[in-house]
This record gives C-alpha cells, structure tokens and sequence, in this order.
C-alpha cells in the first residue's frame, strides 16, 4: 500500500525518530511504513491520521480506482 | 568573550542516550561477576595449595555489594535517560533487561555448577549438573521467562509484534518439518535418534533470523 508518509515527515521536519517518539512507536516501524514494508494496523493509522490532522485515506492509497459509490 | 543572555553560563553536561543506558548495566554484571570470578579462583587456589579457602559465600556477596554501589550511581546518572522515556518503551527494555539478567544468571551458575571449561557451557551441552542447579536453572527459566515475555508483549508495537509472530510461525515449522521425518528415518535405523536439543536450538535460530529480518530490514 503506498503512503504519503516520508512527505508528511518532511513537511514537518521531522526525522523518522522524532516521529517514532510523537506515535510511541519504533523508528524501524516508521521506516518500514514508510518504504512500504509494513501496513500498519488500524489503531495506528487512525493515530496517524490525527497527528497529521488529515483523513486515513489522504495518507494511505491502496490504489483502487473504481468507482467510489454506487448506491 | 561575550555570553549571549538566552544561554546558561554553565557548560550543559552532555546528553546521555540510550546507548550508555544499556551499556552501563551489561558493564556493572560483567565486573561484578569478574569479582566474584576472583573469589572462586582463590578459593580454588587455596584447596589446591591445601590453603584455608575463604568462606564460600564472600565472592557472590562482594559481586552483589558491588552490583547495589555501582547500580546507585548508575540510577543517578541515567534515571533521567529512563524517566524522558515513553511508559511503553520502559517495559520494553525493562523486558530485554529480564531476559539478559535470567540468562546471565543461568550461564554464571551453570558455569560454577560444572567443570566444563566456557566454550563448552552451551544450552545443548549434556554434560551432568547437579540436581540443585538443574532445578534452580529451571525454575529460573520458567519464571523469567514468563515475566520477560508478559512485559515484552505489553511493550512492543505493532510492527515488531508483527516481527515476532512471522519469527514464531517459521520456528514452529522448523520444528514441525524436521522432527517426525528425524523421527521415521530412525525407527528404520537410517538415523540417529531424535535429539530434542539439536531441533529447539534449530528453531531458535530460524526464529531469531526471521525476527531481525523482518524488524531492521531497511
């Protein structure tokens, strides 16, 4: 799943550590979000999303491109 | 020379990380268990020499005395390393330290329980041990094991709990493929037998390769 992660971080420069600390989390787990090694799970994207302040799915892309609602 | 205002006069000690704060520890058991080492050996001498050895209990107490005065100054110089982080990574090293204490008392005691020269003192070793330290070693195990993992698994995040069980899941089948095939081929004295030992330490080693695989690939 791709990410917009690294750009998120960088915005704010911020290292992979600095942002490890705010989400209590490892730096090898934002490294591997990051490179897309690693989905996180729910709870931290959720985190995630509130830290940045923007919904989960601006940050995350599964690259579906369907339609978005059909009802 | 010119002093901004904004700044202290006082030179600002160095920052300490998380690399001493680990280190130290390690430093403190290996000396202490130096000393005590010291004590052994003299005693030893001693016998030998048909000396009067020093009561046996001098060099544990000593290694324990100097771990309590060391430990004093270490907590003063990195409590604060420790209290500036999260509760979560607390446990976490707290958990590592667990594990690394109970191993090291283990292999200390093991070491003083038999006349194997270090290289030899292995967890596959099967050399005699007395009944004493096979069951304080057991027992330290089962509980320090215990305790270690409940803090380690209340600690880790979701990428190394992720880590763990793909680790865990590849040590399994390293024990689930090998051990009735080992196990057939013997009872048609193809192969020796089973040995229990040689299959956990293959899963051991199969599940830490997978774990820091998936942990610190970049």
């Amino acid at each position: 799943m791709n990410n917009k992660l690294k750009v998120l971080r960088a915005m704010r420069s911020w290292s992979q550590a600095e942002l490890a600390d705010r989400l209590d989390v490892s730096r090898q787990a934002v490294n591997a979000i990051e490179t897309g090694k690693y989905d996180p799970s729910l709870p931290l994207a959720f985190k995630l999303a509130r830290l940045f302040a923007m919904p989960i799915e601006e940050i995350f892309d599964d690259g579906f491109e369907g339609p978005a609602d059909d009802a | 020379m010119m002093v901004s205002k904004d700044r202290p006069m006082t030179r600002d000690p160095s920052p300490k990380g998380i690399g001493g704060a680990v280190g130290w520890p390690i430093a403190i058991a290996l000396a202490a268990a130096m000393l005590a080492g010291i004590f052994a050996g003299y005693n030893q001498a001693a016998v030998e020499n048909g000396g009067e050895p020093l009561p046996a209990w001098l060099g544990p107490l000593v290694g324990i005395g100097f771990c309590a005065i060391a430990g004093a100054f270490y907590l003063r110089a990195y409590g604060a390393v420790w209290r500036q982080r999260s509760p979560r990574k607390r446990r976490y090293w707290l958990a590592l330290g667990v594990a690394a204490l109970v191993g090291a008392l283990i292999g200390v005691w093991s070491m003083a329980d038999s006349d194997t020269p270090v290289a030899e003192v292995a967890m596959i070793a099967d050399g005699p041990v007395s009944p004493g330290f096979a069951i304080g070693a057991s027992l330290l195990w089962l509980l320090g094991l215990a305790v270690s993992m409940i803090l380690y698994h209340r600690a880790i995040d979701d990428h190394e709990e992720r880590a763990w069980l793909w680790a865990s899941l590849a040590g399994w089948y390293s024990f689930v493929f090998p051990a009735p095939v080992w196990w057939m081929l013997h009872r048609a004295d193809l192969a020796p037998p089973v040995d229990a030992m040689a299959l956990f330490l293959l899963s051991l080693v199969v599940n830490a390769v997978i774990y820091l695989w998936m942990k610190f690939r970049r």
